[in-house]
């Protein structure tokens, strides 16, 4: 059995091993959540998975709010005996994120989907080809609004 | 040796349901392969936003039709917790004991499809009609053999009584004779395995890294199990013998599963006998209140992940719902280099593939 992860233990491991200083995020109800900034992922992605034993990605969440819609948010959702998560919050015009297939290679059907659903870039990684959409795709991100689509 | 390139799928006698593979070959040797999936993709995702609560359990029960009730429990829960509401012990239980017989039916399933892609026709024959014997039990109980509509937000629909729990504990003793019997099988059948033993070995490091969960992950030596790990109810008053093996193998993946098949089916009889009395359903609001929550379960295949927002409406402002079987397709390209071309039956069953469930 995985030991559960403790939040503290988890953002003293980011702060000493990273630099960073993480924000509690603490809207998500079952898992810890910790606010990150774009260019902190890679580097915090790598002390997650040096640091513990046993831990996986469950999954790359990605939304968009009503009330903010020049913004998108990106969940990193981890499980490592409990489960925990790194929350992004990325402009809508320019929605870009360090790829993470070369420390998770397990991240590449999460990026691509989260590429095609919501028009994110993930930059350092090879195109990102449909992975659900069909190829004669030309409407846009399903989940992205009219509005938002058009500027 | 030149590189020859094989499209199987998207329609293929290997796959039960639309995948395309594009596997590489030199000679008797597979050197690699790529997947493309997207269809069964139905936007399940973007449907939920435009349903409300209640319909999509409706929705939500379609994603798989193996292991359909999962998902309704697994949303169920997620819109309970938002809603601040405990469901009644009886309706755990009950909810318990159709996502055990579904993952017993489901690993039946799974070991028919692997006996049939190695030749073992009559273990084949035998699963699937023990399987039945499961779905008899979905059917008694709830009205359904593959969408069973157990689920309310609240509770459950129906209620067991005493002459359908005495049905299904007479069906148990039965089924539990007849896995020993397929235990006895894999372990000896020498045809077994020699197609199974060595094949596509998958280490700790790969489950780690591409995030593999599940049966496949337990094979491998990872001891995780969303039952006793992430203590939805009623698993948190239950023991959980959680299967592993350090094999890694396909022969590994198969014992782990067959295991799993004779711990529900213990599972099954502890539920019913320790089913609490009470009611099945409390009241829930149609409106949920603005919130946020990841809920995870463990599906036949694995880890079911679901996130559910409120924006304290009637429907859904997001629902994401990860499925075990989209993350061991991850690994499928690796797990398929360097093996025999005769051998891709064996990796490809061994996945226990569900593209519905992976394309949502």
């Amino acid at each position: 059995m995985v030991t559960p992860i403790k939040l503290e233990d988890l953002c003293a491991e980011i702060k000493t091993n990273a630099g960073c200083q993480c924000e509690v995020y603490d809207g998500v109800h079952g898992d810890h959540t910790l606010s990150i900034t774009p260019d902190q992922l890679k580097p915090v992605i790598d002390v997650i998975f040096k640091t513990f034993d046993y831990c996986h990605l469950s999954a790359i969440t990605v939304q968009q709010r009503k009330n903010q819609p020049d913004e998108i948010e990106v969940f990193y959702n981890f499980w490592s005996g409990s489960g925990f998560s790194l929350l992004l919050r990325l402009p809508m015009k320019s929605a870009k994120l360090p790829s993470i297939i070369s420390t998770i290679p397990g991240a590449d059907f999460y990026e691509r989907e989260a590429a095609e659903m919501f028009g994110i870039e993930f930059t350092g990684r090879d195109e990102t080809p449909p992975l659900l959409l069909p190829d004669e795709w030309d409407q846009g991100p399903p989940f992205i609004g009219e509005k938002e689509k058009n500027g | 040796m030149d590189k020859i390139s094989i499209p199987i799928g998207p329609q293929h006698p290997l796959l039960k349901e639309p995948l395309s593979m594009m596997v590489d070959i030199s000679g008797e040797k597979v050197l690699g392969g790529s997947l493309r999936l997207g269809y069964v993709h139905r936007g399940i995702e973007r449907l939920a936003q435009q349903r409300t609560y209640v319909q999509n359990i409706h929705l939500i029960e379609r994603i798989c039709g193996i292991c359909s009730h999962v998902h309704t429990t697994t949303y169920c829960y997620a819109v309970e917790a938002l809603l601040g509401i405990e469901i009644p012990p009886r309706a755990q239980y009950i909810r318990a004991l159709m996502c055990e017989l579904e993952r017993i039916h489901s690993h039946l399933l799974w070991l028919g499809i692997l006996a049939k892609h190695i030749g073992l026709d009559t273990i084949f024959m035998h699963t699937w009609h023990d399987r039945e014997m499961v779905l008899d039990i979905m059917e008694e109980v709830s009205g359904g053999r593959i969408s069973h509509a157990a689920n309310q937000i609240g509770g459950v629909r129906f209620d067991l009584d005493e002459e359908k729990g005495e049905m299904i504990r007479k069906i148990l003793i039965k089924l539990h004779s007849q896995v020993e019997g397929l235990l006895d099988v894999i372990e000896s059948e020498p045809a077994a395995i020699a197609r199974t033993k060595g094949v596509a070995p998958i280490s700790p490091d790969l489950i780690k890294a591409y995030g593999v969960v599940g049966p496949i992950a337990r094979a491998s030596g990872v001891d995780v199990d969303m039952r006793r790990d992430a203590s939805l109810p009623p698993y948190d008053q239950l023991e959980v013998k959680v299967i592993t093996h350090s094999d890694g193998d396909a022969w590994a993946r198969t014992f782990v599963r067959v295991e799993e098949t004779r711990v529900s089916l213990n599972l099954c009889e502890t539920i019913i006998r320790e089913m609490p009395r009470g009611d099945v359903v409390v009241h829930a609001p149609r409106r949920v209140p603005e919130g946020e929550v990841i809920i995870r379960s463990e599906a036949p295949r694995g880890e079911l992940f679901y996130y559910l927002r409120s924006d304290g409406s009637d429907k859904p402002a997001r629902l994401k719902v990860r499925t075990p079987t989209l993350a061991a397709l991850s690994l499928l390209p690796v797990q398929l280099s360097e093996i025999n071309v005769a051998d891709i039956p064996v990796v490809l069953a061994g996945v226990d593939l569900c593209i519905a469930c992976a394309d949502r």
